[in-house]
């Protein structure tokens, strides 16, 4: 088939006058300067509002004498879809089984939130929460004390009697 | 178990509504098993009398005033026994919210989450929550000594344990103290079950996490290990185990039923020894030396210049290990054969006693430390060297021929080991001192990393399988044996499985004849004529 070449014609350059659609252009920039609806966020300083369900970076609960809250009962690393929990178990000088390693790479975890709703000791939880950016790669794989250190508020669950949580 | 009398006649009956005939003396638990219906029970263990106390093995035996204790309750012709009635169903909830009136419920850190008769039984039938409002009574742990833990919080007095030392070990050392509530196991002496050989067993039978062992303990979760099927490598006794592994590493053995040779039960010895199966320091690639230096290769360029270099065949002499399967001894046999004949000797450790199970008088800790010096027996090898499976290489250490070492450590050797031979081959896992004159060094897989049999002291040839990927590029030792003599041979029939270097061995070993993989299966074969038992 033919190719069919479409012939534009465009005024002469010499002969047109750009002032116009300038004009237009600097009306509607004036215009928004003084709209009273603003739209830009003024991010960092300015924080925006996130949900109570909102599922972010991890942290871990700690008892009041510092402990992790976690017990190495090894549901987390089962239930977790993407496999980024590493645990490993042991016995603390009083007795307690506690997580001898406990780190979840944040690059693999998908935030599905799983990891929190099945830990039966209320230790792990995704947080609302969503600065993460670091410097380097390794830092990305947060360790025992690291989630302990974290303090940003805690996701709430899904409730299935209360969808809507109303 | 029906004795030999009763098994002449036959009974019977309708189980749910399935008509099943089994020998005259059976019970209904065990004729509900044999037609593939588990009957939920704590206190009965086929390796063990039952006292019917746990009534959780309760169902209706139409006809009868009240639940029948199945474990117990013979079956009879005619009988009509339902399992799943309502009447049945509602009695064991009501014995398991029992059970879980006093139980901790720590299953997160319970070691035995997850292979616990009490999660699955409550799981599958239990009341979902509880109604007991009533403090529950606190025991804490004990220590039972040895390998052994107590948590009494979470017992369920099936007392499986008690008997067990009673009727098996015949060493009563543990016994029901109390009563009623605040009945509990404990130990009559304080050093508990210290020092009694087959006392881990009782980590196995229990049905709970009230024993359980402390090598293991917070170790890896039951649903994280695969198990293997294998055969205790520890003596010539040959015990059915299942290799229990989580990140390519061995975390515990179990054994495995076969009644032919262990039962239910394997010893402490036994049990305890398998982190050599995960060691580290591992020969990985194959190398040969050139000019005094190693040329780390792959596996048929190292077999080619090995086959060239064995072209001229000089006198050989060779060492094998009772540890190496007899797929890897017969093909090392056929080799030595081929080579022209030669001396093949192996090395086993022996101790100063057999350690007996009183209550299963098959089965023991046999004095030969090894599991495969049969095998090799009947491959025609020789045995020297003393208890600690030392000394013996005199001859070897001058051998100006070929030598060849399948599987030995020769930790007790020097470096000069294998100078003057003018071929030396070493086929092994482990790096050794004595093989840094070797001309060859072949990685070889160890018995958990590779498919095979061993031969035990009875005679049985036992298949196992393997449960952890071999380190870099190891192979079992017949691969690459069986490769070497093809190409020695210049052509004919390659093997590619362990069921056909099988049968290859079973061409030099008359024993062996007429035995394949297929009629060994999971339970074992006896080789074809009654040898001889060692002096054990």
């Amino acid at each position: 088939m033919a190719a069919t070449v479409k012939v534009m014609r465009r005024p002469d350059p010499g002969q047109t006058s750009y002032i116009r659609a300038t004009l237009k252009g600097m009306a509607l920039t004036f215009k928004h300067m003084v709209n009273p609806k603003k739209v830009t966020r003024q991010y960092p300083e300015e924080q925006p509002p996130l949900s109570e369900r909102w599922r972010g970076t991890h942290r871990m609960e700690v008892h009041a004498d510092g402990r992790p809250k976690c017990v190495a009962c090894g549901l987390c690393p089962t239930v977790c879809p993407a496999n980024c929990i590493r645990l490993v178990g042991g016995e603390d000088d009083q007795g307690n089984r506690y997580p001898i390693v406990y780190e979840i790479d944040e690059f693999r975890c998908i935030f599905c939130g799983m990891c929190q709703e099945v830990c039966p000791v209320e230790a792990i939880h995704v947080g609302v929460h969503f600065e993460n950016a670091e410097y380097t790669r390794d830092r990305f794989v947060y360790d025992l004390d690291r989630l302990m250190e974290q303090d940003h508020p805690t996701t709430l669950l899904w409730d299935p009697s209360d969808p809507r949580s109303e | 178990m029906a004795d030999s009398k009763a098994t002449q006649e036959t009974v019977t009956l309708t189980i749910d509504g399935q008509e099943v005939t089994v020998p005259k003396g059976t019970t209904i638990l065990q004729a509900a098993e044999s037609m593939g219906t588990r009957v939920p029970h704590y206190c009965y263990h086929p390796g063990l009398t039952a006292p019917a106390q746990c009534r959780l093995c309760l169902v209706e035996v139409q006809g009868a005033p009240k639940l029948q204790a199945s474990c117990v309750t013979a079956a009879q012709d005619g009988q009509v026994v339902l399992t799943e009635s309502e009447q049945a169903t509602e009695m064991r909830q009501g014995v398991l919210e029992f059970y879980l009136a006093n139980h901790p419920l720590d299953c997160p850190i319970c070691d035995q989450s997850g292979e616990c008769k009490l999660q699955d039984y409550v799981h599958a039938e239990g009341r979902k929550h509880g109604r007991s409002r009533e403090p529950k009574r606190v025991f804490g742990r004990d220590d039972f000594g040895g390998d052994i833990l107590f948590y009494g919080d979470r017992c369920v007095m099936c007392t499986r344990c008690v008997r067990f030392m009673e009727e098996k070990a015949q060493d009563p050392r543990l016994t029901v103290v109390e009563r009623g509530n605040r009945s509990i196991i404990d130990t009559f002496f304080e050093d508990g079950v210290e020092g009694s050989p087959y006392a881990g067993n009782i980590v196995d039978i229990c049905p709970v996490g009230a024993l359980v062992s402390k090598d293991f303990l917070h170790k890896a979760r039951a649903w994280d290990l695969d198990h293997t099927p294998s055969i205790c490598p520890n003596c010539s006794q040959g015990c059915n185990i299942d290799l229990h592994v989580r990140d390519n590493r061995v975390q515990r053995i179990k054994p495995r039923a076969n009644l032919s040779v262990n039962e239910y039960w394997m010893c402490d010895y036994g049990r305890h020894r398998y982190e050599w199966m995960n060691r580290e320091d591992r020969l990985e690639a194959p190398a040969y030396k050139v000019g005094g230096e190693y040329v780390i290769t792959d596996w048929s360029s190292v077999l080619d210049e090995l086959a060239e270099r064995l072209d001229d065949p000089r006198p050989a002499l060779a060492v094998a290990s009772p540890f190496a399967s007899t797929e890897e001894l017969g093909a090392l046999r056929r080799l030595v054969d081929h080579l022209g004949g030669g001396r093949i000797v192996y090395r086993m450790p022996r101790a100063d006693e057999e350690i007996p199970l009183p209550g299963f008088s098959d089965l023991a800790r046999r004095r030969d430390l090894a599991p495969n010096g049969k095998g090799a027996e009947i491959l025609g090898m020789e045995r020297v060297g003393d208890d600690e499976g030392r000394g013996g290489l005199e001859d070897f250490s001058g051998h100006t021929g070929t030598l060849i070492v399948l599987g030995d450590e020769l930790a007790d050797l020097d470096q000069g080991f294998g100078e003057q031979a003018s071929l030396y081959m070493y086929l092994g896992a482990h790096p050794s001192p004595a093989a840094r004159q070797a001309d060859f060094l072949l990685p070889r897989c160890t018995f958990a990393e590779q498919e095979g049999t061993f031969i035990n002291h009875q005679g049985r040839v036992q298949r196992f399988w393997p449960g952890i990927q071999a380190t870099g590029a190891a192979q079992p030792a017949w691969i690459a044996l069986a490769a070497l003599q093809l190409r020695l041979e210049g052509g004919g029939r390659g093997i590619s499985t362990a069921a056909e270097a099988f049968l290859q061995v079973a061409e030099v070993a008359p024993e062996l004849q007429g035995l394949s993989y297929q009629t060994i299966g999971t339970r074992g074969a006896l080789v074809n004529e009654p040898v001889a038992l060692p002096g054990s």
